[in-house]
């Protein structure tokens, strides 16, 4: 299956977009957790807190459905 | 209440702002955890707006690398306390609010006494350590906690009420990798001060549209504002088990 993986501008170097500015298209397979993919893909997890899809805030533990689209957040700690 | 006359002269430009309630405002008491750069700014507009009470805690002393960003302070200020600084500022601009000045940092011994006869929390912290204490503090004594967080060219804001919402812990792993030295333009706390001082005056005054069970997420340089909902996690660590 596809996803496609958004970032903002503190993960997207990592990420390396190749759909637009933001988005790379990762062929995966079914039933692989966010964790799991991004293992796959070479960025380290711990540098994601959280992914959002469709509105909503997910963990990493969260298994995307074929041509879901999610975006990655770094931990964001400073004030 | 009422206002005085001075009151009703100064705070003119917003009283007929639709929903806005300036006694409500006068009679909150509202804390700021970290006066650094996130607190600089939403002292500053609660402030401004009129709040009853303020109450600062932060232990720092002003430093050089803190100009960039917190604004609150100057160069005469580097070495002295921040939060003794922010009261002058803070007080200079508007006397009508009572501010108090606490030089410690908070941690889990003496959260109860900080946060005691508060009625909401405002993050103004820089590690996540701490944050996880003001959760637990919001979760404890069911009281409103305004999230703000900034780093590089993103921030984040965020009102948890539980019961009625999740907290921080239902989305933010406590273990995240992070940086030494957080990168923080001033432009960022800036502007995500400024939404927790909009969240703080709207929920005072019981304007319906806030960021209650959402979370929003500021990227300053793609300028985008995405609106992201939170659900509770029933397996949450903090406010599952409470």
């Amino acid at each position: 299956m596809v996803i496609y993986l958004k970032a903002g501008s503190e993960l997207r170097e990592r990420l390396k977009p190749d759909i637009d500015y933001y988005t790379r298209r990762i062929k995966t397979e079914e039933g692989k957790t966010i964790r799991e993919i991004l293992a796959d893909i070479g960025i380290n997890p711990a540098l994601v807190a959280f992914v959002y899809t469709s509105g909503k805030v997910k963990g990493l533990q969260y298994i995307p459905s074929d041509g879901q689209n999610i975006t990655l957040q770094p931990p964001v700690a400073g004030g | 209440m009422g206002l005085s006359d001075s009151e009703k002269i100064r705070y003119f430009r917003q009283l007929n702002v639709r929903g806005w309630n300036q006694e409500k405002l006068k009679s909150a008491k509202v804390i700021i955890v970290g006066v650094g750069g996130l607190g600089s700014v939403s002292s500053l507009y609660l402030t401004a707006a009129g709040i009853g009470k303020l109450r600062l805690c932060d232990g720092d002393r002003v430093q050089h690398t803190d100009l960039n960003r917190q604004i609150l302070y100057s160069e005469e200020s580097v070495g002295r306390l921040k939060v003794e600084e922010a009261r002058k500022r803070l007080a200079s601009l508007n006397p009508n609010v009572e501010i108090e000045a606490i030089p410690e940092f908070m941690d889990s011994q003496n959260a109860d006494e900080m946060t005691k006869g508060c009625d909401l929390i405002v993050d103004g912290l820089d590690n996540i350590e701490s944050r996880f204490i003001l959760n637990k503090q919001s979760v404890k004594m069911k009281k409103p906690y305004i999230y703000g967080a900034v780093q590089g060219w993103e921030g984040f804001v965020g009102l948890f009420h539980p019961p009625n919402s999740a907290c921080l812990a239902c989305f933010l792993p406590q273990d995240t990798q992070k940086p030494d030295e957080i990168p923080v333009p001033g432009i960022l706390p800036g502007m995500i001060g400024i939404f927790q001082a909009t969240e703080v005056l709207k929920f005072i005054m019981g304007v319906e549209e806030t960021l209650l069970k959402r979370l929003l997420v500021y990227d300053s340089q793609n300028l985008t504002f995405d609106i992201v909902e939170i659900e509770k996690n029933p397996n949450c660590p903090y406010c599952a088990v409470s």
